[in-house]
């Protein structure tokens, strides 16, 4: 599964257009709207600054899991994972092998945005702050691989697009990565605490004091899309396993 | 070259020494898609070593019996046995390898990346010199496989299928949609594979393919096994040339042109009467000896057409 590991990240870095989805655009992103800030004269910069570092290394890392993770489509119109389940690879592990990749490829997103925060916009934080944000950040986008996978076996190739731009951007806003959640109306701001992309950025954000919702909240929030994208994983994998294409 | 590796196992392992299986066995298998029964009630027995041509035209239930072989259909009725074991287990411990039909090659990997990551997958691979070697990829080992051509893409296929060195090698139609030259390349690298003792199943629509390198034809028609033999049988039976002659009036009746060397069918429509014949010299001869050589013509059969003839749906009904 290694070998596997090392063949799909590499495939996936040479992909034209992975790099600046899931890097710069949220790059360019983050500077622009912390820079903004300090032309208006608007806000607190400084705030602003470590807020969109993490709200978009969030949207970042989102952005690698579900563009990876539906990439999957290909392999199953190609006839590439046929041809792999005629070789001793499993199944089991070709998902596992995608999943563990999704993973990997989020961390660069986040790093890149703390250290644009760190360089460019002079973000100062404790070091316990920094080893806490950049873990929580990576791994709490791991229902978001789930996500991107079921969408990748249940997609065609016509239809993904779409849904992984619903899925992204859907989510991204209503959650908060782009607007903080208080400058909503309040009924949406009710329908926005309950996504994952919510209780996932919410979690490193009370890090540095950005909120005050109870992280029981978060957590019982972001468990919960976890096993909902599981469960659609599965059902999109066996849907797709049935039509003799996983 | 690639010879002196002739068999990696030392022979049989113990269980095959106690009692040698048959490289593959189906019994009564039988898998339909809705109404259409792709195949029918097929019983297919290949012993280890052996090369054996599915010939038959498309609609004949070639490919789904390739997917019934290698467990990506389960059978709705009868089994499917490959080395005495559920397919899946040859596929787990890398003696069954295969190159489907419909496959696209990886896009965004290099060949030796995408075959150093084949090679990873199994127990016992070729060394990757010796599979660019016998594939004849020496040469492109480093490029992108959106950069190679058709017949290079084809035998990279190739490649992934024999990496593992499986002792069954199961081909679906592996030279469609190739020129001649990319399918002779090919076909030289797939001797060279069964040369060391290797079962090979392949399936083509080409009589003359299956006679060049096949050790035995099993030819499918409705997903049924209408002949099974060597390609000497085989190509007495299957008609490979259609003679066409003018008959002005009924000079001569069906029956009359049935009997002549060679015919196995005719089909009259207007005034022109079509024999499918497999001596094609034969049959020429003799319509000379009875003055009927009048606008012909001889072309190569086309199989749909032969094959109805071997199934005797054709309009004349094969000689007794």
């Amino acid at each position: 599964m290694m070998g596997y590991l090392r063949l799909e990240l590499r495939r996936t870095l040479r992909a034209p257009g992975f790099l600046i989805f899931t890097i710069v655009m949220p790059l360019v992103m983050y500077l622009i709207f912390t820079n903004l800030g300090a032309v208006t004269g608007q806000g607190d910069a400084g705030d602003a600054a470590l807020y969109a570092m993490i709200s978009i290394g969030g949207f970042g890392a989102i952005g690698a899991l579900l563009n990876y993770g539906s990439s999957i489509v290909a392999d199953r119109s190609s006839g590439w994972l046929r041809h792999l389940r005629l070789t001793p690879l499993s199944p089991l592990r070709v998902v596992l092998g995608k999943a563990l990749t999704g993973m990997l490829l989020a961390l660069p997103p986040v790093v890149a945005l703390c250290v644009a925060a760190a360089t460019v916009n002079g973000v100062r934080l404790h070091p316990a702050q920094w080893f806490a944000i950049v873990p929580m950040l990576w791994l709490g986008s791991a229902p978001f691989v789930l996500l991107g996978l079921g969408i990748g076996y249940l997609c065609t190739a016509q239809t993904v697009q779409p849904a992984n731009f619903l899925a992204y951007f859907g989510f991204s806003l209503l959650g908060g990565l782009w607007l903080p959640l208080p400058t909503f109306p309040d009924w949406l701001r009710v329908i926005g605490r309950l996504t994952p992309t919510h209780g996932y950025a919410d979690l490193p954000l009370r890090v540095v004091d950005f909120n005050d919702s109870p992280t029981t909240v978060d957590v019982l929030v972001l468990g919960g899309w976890f096993a909902v994208f599981a469960v659609f994983a599965v059902y999109a994998y066996r849907r797709s396993a049935a039509r003799r294409d996983a | 070259m690639t010879g002196g590796r002739a068999s990696r196992r030392g022979g049989a392992d113990l269980t095959d020494r106690h009692r040698p299986h048959p490289a593959l066995a189906l019994t009564g298998v039988a898998y339909r898609y809705g109404q259409l029964r792709a195949v029918d009630q097929l019983d297919l027995r290949v012993a280890p070593g052996e090369v054996l041509a599915l010939l038959g035209p498309n609609g004949a239930g070639k490919s789904t019996t390739i997917n019934l072989l290698l467990g990506l259909l389960p059978p709705q009725t009868g089994t499917v046995e490959v080395f005495g074991g559920r397919p899946a287990l040859a596929v787990a411990a890398g003696r069954l390898g295969a190159m489907l039909q419909e496959n696209q090659l990886l896009p965004r990997v290099r060949v030796a990346e995408l075959l150093g990551f084949a090679r990873g997958l199994y127990p016992d691979p070729m060394p990757l010199d010796e599979v660019l070697d016998l594939a004849h990829l020496t040469g492109v080992a480093g490029r992108m496989t959106e950069a190679l051509s058709g017949g290079q893409q084809q035998r990279v296929r190739f490649a992934l299928a024999v990496i593992g060195q499986p002792d069954l090698l199961v081909l679906d139609e592996p030279t469609a949609a190739l020129d001649v030259a990319a399918r002779r390349d090919l076909w030289a690298a797939m001797r060279r594979y069964v040369a060391r003792g290797r079962t090979l199943v392949f399936s083509t629509h080409y009589l003359a393919e299956a006679d060049e390198n096949a050790d035995r034809i099993v030819v499918l028609a409705g997903g049924r096994k209408i002949a099974d033999g060597s390609p000497a049988e085989i190509k007495r039976r299957v008609p490979g040339r259609a003679i066409t002659i003018r008959l002005p009036g009924a000079a001569v009746s069906p029956a009359a042109l049935l009997a002549l060397p060679g015919v196995v069918a005719v089909d009259l429509a207007g005034d022109r009467a079509q024999l499918s014949s497999t001596d094609s010299d034969a049959t020429v001869l003799a319509l000379a000896r009875q003055g009927l050589v009048r606008g012909l013509e001889v072309v190569g059969a086309n199989l749909e057409d032969a094959f109805l003839a071997l199934t005797g749906n054709a309009k004349g009904s094969p000689p007794a």
